[in-house]
């Protein structure tokens, strides 16, 4: 071969190998879930196998920016809020149609909100409880709320809102708005959405597709329509350990919810990469702080030292290093994860002080060998891991910690009902607000501060302030004093944050799973 | 006629099993802690959602009224709708069905033509070499969990040999001949283990009978010996002993199906526990029962067709 031929070959292969050239485009992304969905229907996810999907298949008038925090145009090319907070109008861009070609107009915004705000027929009615009426004037919409709501440009960038086809759902069959829906999921097709893909199989439990919105509106760097994929196919392998090798055989692209025990394995392979993505997910421990417990004992955890000393006394990096093998940081906010809008670093929230444990333990007085229940989910490895540990970490203080194992749906009455100590929660945010994890953690009146029955009347009032302060300043100062009362007050164990671990196949880009826990496959790509 | 009659007397004698069947699942289900309106809805649902899903479910009516809508609409066919799958459960047992039922077959078929063979072999050899082996080898199939030899299975067969898929289901008879193959070979070592010690037994038991001595010295041809009367009548211990493990084998499928990926009962009655989903568990209950007390008037009949003897009783 002389020179000439070599020197050719090579720049044919930077033309072919250099990415910046030409745009991947189509191909199949091979997805292996750790759960189905059931509905994906925006108002009616309830599960986040379903509300993780949602966007995928249906768009939202606003979208929420790069960064997580703010929002940006999206059905809605620009959107304004009214000088007293009481107006959101907004325009529709121009041409817009559903994945079938049909124009989505102003009626289908109305439909959807309407529909997303009945509380007969979705739960997440209550996240836009503040709108007042929705009306349409050509590409113009206006949503007139009954009072100022700080928090409702975010959810007009979130799931439950997104638009969906009033066409379709008239044209439907079945007697209730649900019916409609799941004959319309069951059937699939391009009519119902206008997101980046459509519903083109589903066979419950086993598989799901879908197909490429050939009409999308956004565009990808090459100037055409998104998404650069011809379709997704999800394959639902609940076993981890079944969930990597399929990944690691090359039959899947992508596997997700890796157990962290396994990350180091899989970072080292070098067909794979081993994706850590921030998210909401915090993992504590709420503590009932009742003067009684449920059998009408003294509750010791009633003293706010002794619920001090337990999150002094317990190595937060400690307990990551043997349940997340290092994949996850202590919380730094009491109140919710660090990527959530509004959170204040307080790190170190209770760093390791034994010394500190033991004098706050002295001064309530309480008594060595004082038994304590921590209630855990049977079968679950972690919890598990996590009792051995805060046993061990806690007995110098003094107290004989006993476990108590239920499953998910009882530990979820105990929470309610009172009867328990300390048991193992953890929680995703399903908005991009702070207001929906301090309400659940904090504010008595929406969930008796995550069952454990605190309360604090300054919290209660700040919260409900922030739900209707519209300077983001003012409204920021108060979550900020929120979280340093809560902080203080120590209803929770406070203890960690956890990434969202998912294997990718280096043949893929530009997956990714937002703080939320959405799956977006928007701008990905696979080259075989 | 008289099969016809004894197959009757049989069908009728499933009724009151079934009516104790009904009872029991209605109770169990409800005395499982936790609240199904939780499950439903999730932790992070209101007091006043929790209270609307327990009316729409009904229950917050007393519990015989509850057990009589339960009885009445299972007897029309209504099973109601699924919690989770908010879908009616009949339909989605009968579309999960045919997936688990091919897998149990399949493994069955397995089983028979590993043990089988194996336990002639055995038999045959008794207490020499080939004997000890093959009942070494089987021993070991039976003490490992049925989950355990499924991720063994596929580390090796599939991920690394790449002999086999990792998991799924495919579409056709053919294609799934392949693809299910692991899952149903990890429930046949296990059932084939047991299959095989009693065919040997049975076998050794037949070879010891006055009649296979007379067959001898009467001259007839070992392959004729074996074929009518061993293989035969040591069949008959082993209907039995198939029949009465498709409990076992349906359990399998709970734990198979799961490692696996295949969408069949199994997994989904898992599914179902999990998510306190009351009328998809009665349903998977009750199609379990009929098919057990299916399997096992079909092990009756099969029975009695090998052995006359069986048949007047």
């Amino acid at each position: 071969m002389n020179t000439r031929r070599i020197a050719s070959a090579l720049a044919l292969a930077a033309v072919l190998g250099t990415p910046a050239f030409a745009q991947d485009r189509g191909g199949i992304l091979n997805f292996a879930r750790y759960d189905g969905s059931q509905l994906v229907d925006p108002i009616y996810a309830d599960r986040n196998p379903d509300i993780w999907m949602v966007a995928s298949l249906f768009d939202t008038l606003l979208r929420l920016g790069a960064d997580g925090k703010s929002v940006e145009p999206g059905l809605a090319e620009s959107h304004e809020m009214s000088a007293d907070g009481r107006t959101v109008t907004l325009k529709l861009r121009s041409g817009l149609t559903f994945a079938d070609g049909s124009p989505l107009t102003g009626a289908d915004v109305i439909f959807s909100l309407d529909r997303a705000r009945n509380g007969d027929l979705s739960s997440w009615a209550g996240l836009i409880g503040s709108i007042d009426k929705v009306t349409a004037d050509g590409d113009m919409i206006t949503i007139a709320l009954k009072t100022p709501d700080p928090t409702i440009l975010t959810m007009l960038a979130t799931f439950n809102t997104a638009i969906v086809s009033k066409a379709a759902f008239d044209a439907a069959p079945g007697a209730t708005d649900q019916e409609k829906s799941a004959a319309i999921f069951a059937k699939g097709g391009p009519g119902v959405g206008s997101g980046p893909f459509y519903l083109c199989g589903f066979e419950q439990g086993a598989t799901m597709d879908f197909c490429a919105n050939k009409g999308y509106w956004r565009q990808g760097a090459d100037g055409k329509p998104l998404p650069y994929l011809d379709g997704v196919h999800f394959q639902v392998i609940p076993d981890d350990a079944t969930r990597i090798l399929k990944l690691q055989a090359g039959e899947v692209d992508v596997a997700e919810f890796v157990p962290f025990a396994r990350v180091a394995e899989l970072q080292a392979d070098e067909k794979l990469n081993m994706e850590l993505f921030p998210s909401t997910r915090i993992i504590y421990s709420p503590i009932n702080v009742r003067a009684t417990r449920a059998d009408g004992s003294p509750n010791p955890l009633a003293d706010v030292r002794v619920r001090q000393a337990l999150n002094y006394a317990t190595d937060k990096a400690a307990l990551i290093g043997l349940v997340l093998h290092g994949a996850g940081k202590p919380m730094s906010s009491p109140l919710m994860a660090a990527a959530t809008q509004d959170s204040i670093d307080m790190s170190p929230l209770y760093g390791y002080d034994i010394e500190k444990a033991k004098a706050l333990i002295a001064e309530a007085g309480l008594p060595a060998g004082t038994k304590i229940t921590f209630t855990t989910l049977a079968g679950s490895a972690d919890d598990a891991t996590i009792f051995a540990a805060l046993q061990q970490m806690w007995a110098p203080l003094g107290i004989d910690l006993v476990v108590e194992q239920v499953d998910g749906p009882t530990r979820g009455a105990k929470n309610r009902s009172g009867e328990f100590d300390i048991h193992t929660y953890g929680w995703v945010n399903d908005v991009n607000d702070a207001s929906q994890v301090v309400g659940w953690l904090g504010h008595t009146p929406t969930a008796n501060a995550v069952g454990t029955g605190w309360e604090d009347a300054t919290f209660n009032s700040l919260y409900e302030a922030a739900q209707t302060e519209m300077d983001p300043a003012k409204r920021a100062d108060e979550f900020a004093q929120m979280q340093k009362i809560y902080a203080e007050a120590a209803p929770l164990l406070f203890m960690y944050e956890t990434p969202f671990a998912v294997a990718v196949s280096k043949q893929v880009s530009g997956y990714v799973q937002t703080p939320l826990g959405a799956n977006v496959f928007e701008e990905a790509t696979v080259s075989r | 006629m008289k099969s016809l009659a004894y197959i009757l007397k049989r069908l009728l004698l499933m009724v009151p099993t079934f009516a104790i069947v009904m009872v029991i699942i209605f109770l169990l289900v409800r005395m499982l802690p936790g609240d199904p309106a939780i499950a439903i809805a999730g932790d992070k649902a209101s007091d006043a959602d929790l209270a609307a899903i327990r009316e729409r479910l009904g229950l917050t009516e007393p519990l015989l009224v509850q057990f009589w809508l339960f009885l009445t609409n299972t007897l029309q066919g209504d099973l109601g709708r699924s919690i989770m799958l908010k879908a009616p459960t009949l339909g989605v047992i009968l579309d999960r069905l045919p997936t688990t039922a091919f897998l149990t077959l399949y493994a069955v078929t397995l089983s028979l033509l590993i043990a089988g063979p194996l336990a002639f072999v055995a038999a045959l050899n008794r207490g020499r070499w080939p004997d000890a082996a093959i009942r070494a080898v089987f021993q070991v199939g039976l003490s490992m969990p049925v989950f355990y030899i499924g991720l063994i299975l596929l580390t090796f067969l599939a991920a690394r040999a790449r002999l086999f898929p990792v998991g799924g289901i495919g579409h056709g008879f053919v294609e799934n001949l392949h693809q299910l193959f692991l899952p149903a070979m990890t429930i046949a070592l296990y059932t084939s283990a047991i299959v095989m010690r009693n065919l040997r037994a049975a076998i050794i038991e037949v070879l010891d009978a006055d009649y296979v001595q007379f067959a001898r010295a009467k001259g007839l041809s070992s392959r004729l010996i074996l074929g009518r009367h061993v293989l035969r009548n040591a069949l008959i211990s082993t209907v039995t002993l198939l029949g009465l493990s498709i409990g076992n084998l349906m359990s399998g499928t709970l734990v198979t199906e799961t490692v696996f990926a295949v969408p069949g009962v199994g997994r989904l009655m898992l599914e179902a526990i999990f998510a306190r989903d009351y009328p998809l568990i009665q349903g998977l209950t009750l199609t379990f029962a009929i098919l057990v007390s299916a399997v096992f008037l079909l092990t009756d009949l099969v029975q009695s067709w090998l052995d006359p003897r069986m048949r007047l009783t």
